[in-house]
């Protein structure tokens, strides 16, 4: 794959000087494209966890066009299954002993794969029914090595800024974090306290003495995905219910909590007939800068609109302080946006709710997130935080869900902005 | 799998009282031989630790094992014997699909030796030097390996007959000696917690390795 990628760029590189500048632009676009295709097929090759790379690497808008977005955030990491034999020794090689020894019972077969490995049902000693979460052997080394092979293979492409050091070690970050799975039972944790006054959000139950670096157990979550959910013919009261809980779950987490649940994988969210969620999945968890919580909420407030300083204001907050607040790129991302929010979520209709099964506003919520990312320039917590609210709506979407947006958000939203929203309207 | 292991016997079956007490001595020498070795390497043990420890005397000793290496090679047939009668208790792993097979058996055999890796590494030393009897050309070691072999061989031909691989033959009982030796490299060098890499790349290779074969076929 090295050769390849590089190959490419060093290409383009020395035919550089000779081409005109709108044939340079048209290019690079080709180029991209091209590049994007060799990176997935070359990530696919490895079949490593860098395939997790081409996921986060879809997310910097500011250094790959739009195709190659699409490209490579189709990318799922998957790592090889285990056999019963292997999964064995790898859960010795944590717990220094063999699932038998450690709990009561414990199925041979997995119940679901996961990105690093794959989920087991077990019942602990004192008869607890639990999930245990054991990773393939050696994935941070694997992670290691394949990031050293990145490196090389993309070290023309650094050199023509495209793909810098800091991006790349701050993805390798990443996703090394997301190996330790003591980290995630740390965020099980803390998401369980947090969410808990929300009452219908059910969160795992982290068990610390049975977690490792690559195994992890938890309280075992009842519930069903959403398309087994949908089989049971819920009632149109009862996807209301879920849809309304859905929403709140997402604006509460980011006004109130400041840190989303960020993988909005369907696979993640489990259904109850009772209307309550249970929530699995803490691998990836997003703690947000104050600024861009306030951010989202001075946006959504629409004050901006004839406020000039709190535009600019805004405005370097998702754009970045280097670019002018009077851009024109800058303008008509703004009002791409607005159009959008003013349409679905108008501050005008406070109780009404939204039909998200209306096929206008999955065609509005396209067309803004398609819009989004050719202006390469945003930034990426912002095109982060609108994925999310993307996978929450195509929940509520796949749910025919009819839910009080407006209200909703309103309730959770620091108070001054959702007031400075009201006195708006009256 | 259990973790206790079923007493291991000796392969040729003790004909009378006399052999079973010879048996039963060479089992006491080897166990003390092998806590030594684990405190002070293999080179590092000598002959009157020994036999202090497993509390007989150095000439008779000297009856049991006439070195340090009839030990060591005392302690790999005993390893081989077990893995044997072990694997054919495993009743799931029957049943399983080759990789899994072959690596259920390396990795009990890694198990195995997990508590005298610096025996076993000095073992390796050794076996590299021509005129060690632990050496896989030695006259010593025939026999263990011809048992060890057709015990892989038996393996193969059951994957052969149920089509998961095409004819190896002799060959492949061969080519897996060859990378168990390659596995125990690795394993001895492997810092990584629980040896996991190791378990990588037993489990990668030997996916590997079946897939080509599955592919590629084989025609001799
Ligand atoms: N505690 C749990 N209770 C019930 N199902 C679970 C639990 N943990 C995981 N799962 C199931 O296993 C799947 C994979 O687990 P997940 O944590 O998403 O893995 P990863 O994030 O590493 O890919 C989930 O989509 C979910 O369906």
């Amino acid at each position: 794959m090295g050769a390849g990628i590089a190959g490419n760029y060093l290409a383009y590189q020395m035919r550089r000087p000779f081409v005109a500048a709108k044939k340079n632009e048209e290019e690079r676009g080709t180029l991209q494209r091209k590049n994007a295709k060799q990176i997935r097929e070359g990530l696919q090759e490895l079949r490593g966890p860098v395939m997790k790379l081409g996921q986060a690497l879809s997310m910097q808008t500011h250094m790959l066009n739009a195709e190659a977005i699409e490209e490579l955030a189709g990318l799922q990491m998957q790592a090889p299954p285990m056999h019963p034999t292997l999964m064995r020794a790898q859960f010795k090689s944590a717990f220094g002993k063999y699932p038998d020894e450690v709990f009561r019972s414990f199925e041979l077969e997995p119940f679901a794969a996961s990105s690093f490995g794959q989920v087991h049902w077990a019942v602990t000693k004192r008869g607890e029914e639990v999930a245990v979460k054991i990773q393939y052997p050696a994935i941070r080394e694997t992670v290691k090595k394949d990031f050293q092979m990145l490196r090389t293979a993309s070290f023309l492409a650094r050199v023509t800024g495209h793909l810098s050091e800091p991006v790349v070690a701050e993805v390798q970050r990443g996703i090394l974090e997301e190996t330790d799975y003591r980290k995630e039972a740390q965020n099980l944790e803390y998401f369980g306290k947090q969410l808990k006054p929300l009452g219908f959000v059910h969160v795992p139950t982290p068990y610390f003495e049975l977690s490792y670096e690559n195994v992890v157990t938890m309280s075992r979550m009842k519930g069903l995905r959403m398309q087994e959910f949908l089989q049971t013919n819920p009632s149109p009261e009862l996807r209301d219910k879920i849809g309304v809980n859905l929403s709140n779950l997402f604006f509460y987490q980011l006004f109130k909590v400041g840190a989303l649940h960020a993988d909005p994988h369907p696979g993640n969210y489990l259904f109850n007939q009772d209307g309550t969620i249970s929530l699995v999945d803490f691998g990836c968890v997003k703690y947000l800068k104050p600024e861009v919580v306030r951010c989202y909420a001075q946006f959504w407030s629409r004050e901006w609109v004839h406020n000039a300083p709190l535009y600019a204001e805004i405005t370097k907050v998702i754009f970045g302080p280097q670019f002018s607040p009077r851009d024109t790129r800058v303008r008509r991302c703004m009002n791409d946006i607005r159009t959008f929010y003013d349409e679905f979520h108008p501050l005008t209709r406070t109780t009404e709710t939204l039909e998200l099964a209306d096929p206008k506003f999955m065609a509005g919520l396209d067309r803004l997130l398609r819009a989004l990312p050719k202006n390469k320039f945003i930034s990426p917590e912002f095109v982060f935080l609108s994925r999310t609210e993307l996978g929450m709506c195509n929940l509520l979407h796949t749910l025919k869900a009819r839910v009080p947006m407006t209200q909703i958000v309103r309730q959770w939203m620091p108070q001054t902005y959702a007031d400075k929203a009201q006195s708006k309207v009256l | 799998m259990k973790t206790t292991r079923a007493k291991p016997k000796d392969e040729k079956k003790p004909s009378g009282k006399r052999d079973r007490n010879k048996e039963k001595t060479k089992q006491q020498i080897l166990a003390a031989a092998l806590e030594l070795f684990r405190k002070h390497g293999l080179e590092g043990t000598t002959t009157k630790q020994i036999s202090q420890k497993s509390k007989i005397a150095e000439g008779t000793l000297f009856n049991y094992f006439k070195t340090k290496e009839d030990l060591a090679l005392y302690f790999f047939q005993k390893e081989t014997s077990d893995l044997i009668k072990w694997f054919a208790k495993e009743e799931r792993l029957q049943k399983a699909p080759l990789p899994e097979k072959l690596f259920a058996i390396i990795h009990r055999q890694l198990e195995y030796i997990t508590p005298y890796e610096d025996f076993i590494g000095a073992v390796f030393f050794r076996s590299l030097q021509a005129h060690s009897k632990l050496s896989p050309l030695s006259l010593e070691s025939q026999e263990l390996r011809l048992k060890y072999l057709r015990f892989v061989r038996d393996v193969l031909q059951q994957a052969e007959e149920n089509e998961e691989i095409p004819r190896v033959g002799e060959m492949g009982a061969y080519a897996v000696g060859l990378f168990y030796v390659g596995i125990v490299m690795h394993w001895l060098h492997d810092g990584s917690e629980g040896k996991q890499k190791t378990l990588a790349l037993l489990d990668r290779s030997l996916n590997l390795a079946t897939k080509v074969l599955k592919k590629g076929g084989w025609d001799w």
